[in-house]
C-alpha cells in the first residue's frame, strides 16, 4: 500500500469569529496517498479554496491539523513553513500568478534558485520542464506576452520545478478555454504518472472532474462524498 | 532577487522616475544649501580677516579691558621688525587707538579713532579700496581724516568739511584736534563704518602724547591660515606682556552668526530630507499595496519574509542609487557654475552687510560633503522604505492571493 502523503484531520476554519462567524470548512478529514490525482469539487463558497490553502500551509486552520509526508505543518513556525512549502509543495493558482518581470524560463527557475540549485542543473531542469509543457519556443517571453493557457502551463512547470511531492492547484482551468484546459490536464496527468507527483486540485469544471481518478465533493464546508472513478 | 528588484522598479516607470527625481532634487538641494551657506561663511570670514581684523592681533592686556590709549605695546619698532622678518607672515601693521567724539558744525557722535600708517593699511586691510569720495590718507596732510559714509551722513559732512575730534590723552587730560575730511569710505560692514575713523598715526600720537615706540594694536596677516597657531605662539613669545588673539577670539559674534546659520542649514536640510521621506514612504507603500497578490504568491511559492523585506529595500536602494549620482552631478555643476560667477543677493544685502556679509556669494563645498549628503539621502530613503517593507511582511499569503 502506498504511503499517506496528505492527512487532514478534523480541519475547521471559521472567518470573522468575533463578529459574524462564517464556517468555511467544518471538521474535514481527508487522506490522500502518494501519486493520487484528486479533484476537489463543489459549488462556489463550499470551502474548496480555503481547504486547499490550509493544506498548503497558506492559511492557518481554526482547529485541526494537517500532516504532509509525516510533517505536521500546522505546528511549524512561519519561516520553517515557508521553507517546507518551497521544497515540498507546488502551487498553481487560478489566475496565473507568475512573476511579471521575469521571463518564462526565469519564472520556472526562480524556485530552483531559492533552493540554491547550481546554475547548470537549474538550466537543464527548466528547459526540460518547459519542453514537457510544450513551451520550448517561449523561453524568453514574459508573462504579459503569453496567452492565459501558456501562462498556466508555465505555472504548472514552475510548480513542478522543485520536484515537490504535492501539487496543489486552485481552479487552474477557471480562466482557460476548452482546448487549453484539455491540454493542461493532459500535461498534469502525464506528469502525475511519470513523476509520481500527487495532484490535488479544486474545480467545478465537469471536463476536469472527468479526468480525475478520485473526486471529493465539498458542500457547505463539509465532505459530502469521496469516490474513486475511472478517468475518461 | 537582485534582478527581480531591479526589474520591479522599471515596471511603473513614471512612478520610479518621480522617486528618482525627488532623490535628485533632495541631493541637489542639500548640496546647494550647504554650499551656499558655506560660501556665505567663507565670504564673511574672508571679509572679516582681510578687511577688518587680520588673522592675529596683539594688544596690551589692559587695553582690551579699559580701552584706554595709555595701555600700549612697546617697543613697537623692534617687534615689527622681527615679525616682518618672519616668512610665514604676509604683512604687519601697528595702530594707535583712542575712543572719543567727533563734532561737525551740526552734530556730534562717538567714534573709535585709529591712528594708522596709510601705506601699511593698504596692504593690511585694503583701506584705500573702500574710499568712495575724496582721497585716501597720505603722509603729507597731517590733519586729514577718513570717515565712514554712514557717519558722514549722520554728521552731514562731505570731503573737505572740518571736524573736531575730542578725546583724553595718556595723562587723562581732554584734548581736541581739528581735522579736515580727506575722504569718505564705505566698507562691507556698515555698523563699523559709523564708528571707525582713521587719521595719521603721527598726528594722533602727538595729540595723545605717546612715545614713538608705543602703539596700541599690532595686526598680523598670514600667508597661510594653517600657520595660525604656530605664529600665534611665536608672537606670544615675542611680546610676552601682550595679549595675542586670533580672529575667532576677536570676533565672537562672527562665530555666533555662523552657528545660527548652521542651525538654519540643518533645519532646511532636515525639511528636505523629511519631504523625501514622505515621498518615498508614499511611493513604496503604493507599490507594495499594488502588488499584494504578487507578494502573496511569492510567499506561497517559498520566498521567505526576510527575502521579501530585502527585495523591497533593494528596490528603494536601486532608486536611490540611480538618483543620488544624478543629484550629485547636478549639485556639483551648480556649485561649480555659481562658484565662479557668484550669486548676487543684494536684494537682501542691506540687512546682511550690517552683519558684515558681502552681497556676492560664491558657493563652495568640500568633496567630503558631497558624499555626506548622498549618504544621508541613502540612509533616509532606506529608513523610509522600512515601513512599506514591514507592511509587505504583515501580509498573509492566502489572503493576499485572494485580493484582486
Amino acid at each position: 500500500m502506498a504511503k499517506t502523503i496528505i492527512d487532514a484531520h478534523n480541519l475547521s476554519k471559521t472567518y470573522n469569529a468575533d463578529t459574524v462567524p462564517v464556517k468555511a470548512v467544518q471538521d474535514v478529514h481527508i487522506h490522500i496517498e502518494e501519486g493520487e490525482f484528486v479533484a476537489l469539487v463543489g459549488p462556489s463558497g463550499s470551502g474548496k479554496s480555503t481547504l486547499l490553502n490550509m493544506i498548503g500551509g497558506l492559511d492557518e486552520p481554526t482547529s485541526g491539523s494537517v500532516v504532509l509526508d509525516q510533517v505536521e505543518i500546522t505546528k511549524l513556525p512561519e519561516n520553517k513553513l515557508i521553507d517546507f512549502r518551497l521544497h515540498n509543495i507546488g502551487f498553481v493558482f487560478q489566475s496565473y500568478n507568475l512573476i511579471p518581470v521575469l521571463t518564462a524560463k526565469e519564472n520556472v527557475g526562480f524556485v530552483l534558485q531559492l533552493q540554491k540549485i547550481p546554475k547548470e542543473e537549474r538550466e537543464k531542469r527548466v528547459l526540460n520542464l518547459l519542453h514537457q509543457v510544450g513551451l520550448e519556443d517561449k523561453l524568453n517571453s514574459r508573462p504579459g506576452e503569453l496567452s492565459g493557457g501558456q501562462q498556466q502551463r508555465v505555472a504548472v512547470a514552475r510548480a513542478l520545478a522543485s520536484k515537490p511531492k504535492i501539487v496543489l492547484a486552485d481552479e487552474p482551468t477557471a480562466n482557460l478555454d476548452s482546448k487549453s484546459t484539455a491540454n493542461l490536464l493532459d500535461i498534469m496527468a502525464k506528469l502525475n504518472k511519470e513523476e509520481k507527483t500527487t495532484f490535488l486540485f479544486s474545480t467545478h469544471d465537469i471536463r476536469v472532474i472527468q479526468k480525475a481518478r478520485r473526486v471529493i465533493t465539498l458542500v457547505d464546508g463539509k465532505v459530502e462524498s469521496d469516490v474513486q472513478q475511472t478517468p475518461k | 532577487m537582485f534582478q527581480i528588484a531591479w526589474r520591479n522598479i522599471w515596471r511603473n516607470k513614471s512612478r520610479s522616475l518621480v522617486v528618482i527625481s525627488s532623490i535628485v532634487i533632495g541631493v541637489w538641494a542639500g548640496i546647494f544649501i550647504l554650499s551656499f551657506s558655506w560660501g556665505l561663511y567663507q565670504n564673511n570670514i574672508n571679509e572679516t580677516i582681510f578687511k577688518q581684523l587680520s588673522h592675529i592681533q596683539i594688544h596690551n592686556p589692559k587695553f582690551n579691558v579699559e580701552n584706554d590709549s595709555k595701555y600700549t605695546l612697546s617697543p613697537t619698532d623692534t617687534i615689527m621688525t622681527q615679525l616682518q622678518a618672519d616668512d610665514r607672515i604676509a604683512s604687519v601693521s601697528n595702530r594707535i587707538i583712542s575712543n572719543g567724539m567727533i563734532s561737525s558744525p551740526t552734530t556730534a557722535s562717538g567714534v573709535k579713532i585709529y591712528g594708522i600708517d596709510p601705506l601699511a593699511e593698504v596692504k593690511q586691510i585694503g583701506l584705500d579700496n573702500n574710499v568712495k569720495k575724496g582721497a585716501y590718507l597720505s603722509a603729507g596732510k597731517e590733519n586729514a581724516i577718513l570717515i565712514g559714509e554712514k557717519l558722514a551722513k549722520k554728521l552731514k559732512i562731505k570731503p573737505k568739511s572740518k571736524v573736531v575730534l575730542t578725546f583724553t590723552n595718556v595723562k587723562s587730560e581732554i584734548v581736541s584736534g581739528a581735522f579736515r575730511v580727506a575722504g569718505v569710505y564705505r566698507s562691507k560692514n556698515i555698523s563699523l563704518d559709523e564708528v571707525n575713523v582713521y587719521v595719521l598715526k603721527t598726528q594722533l600720537r602727538k595729540l595723545l602724547e605717546l612715545k614713538p615706540t608705543e602703539s596700541n594694536e599690532i595686526a598680523i596677516l598670514l600667508k597661510d591660515e594653517s600657520q595660525l597657531d604656530a605664529v600665534k605662539k611665536y608672537s606670544a613669545d615675542l611680546v610676552p606682556d601682550g595679549k595675542v588673539e586670533d580672529w575667532k577670539e576677536l570676533s565672537p559674534e562672527l562665530g555666533m552668526i555662523i552657528e545660527s546659520f548652521n542651525l538654519y542649514t540643518y533645519i532646511l536640510t532636515g525639511i528636505i530630507l523629511l519631504a523625501l521621506t514622505f515621498g518615498i514612504i508614499n511611493t513604496m507603500l503604493m507599490s507594495v499595496l499594488e502588488r499584494i497578490r504578487e507578494l502573496g504568491m511569492l510567499m506561497a511559492i517559498g520566498l521567505n519574509k526576510r527575502k521579501i523585506f530585502i527585495m523591497i529595500m533593494l528596490e528603494t536602494f536601486y532608486l536611490t542609487l540611480v538618483g543620488s549620482p544624478l543629484g550629485l552631478l547636478l549639485g556639483w555643476v551648480t556649485v561649480s557654475v555659481f562658484g565662479n560667477i557668484g550669486i548676487d543677493i543684494s536684494m537682501f544685502s542691506e540687512g546682511l552687510s550690517s552683519y558684515g556679509f558681502s552681497s556676492m556669494i560664491y558657493p563652495a563645498l568640500d568633496n567630503q560633503n558631497y558624499f555626506i549628503i548622498a549618504f544621508m539621502c541613502l540612509i533616509t530613503s532606506l529608513l523610509s522604505a522600512i515601513y512599506p517593507a514591514l507592511k509587505a511582511l504583515r501580509l498573509n499569503p492566502s489572503e493576499a492571493i485572494r485580493k484582486i
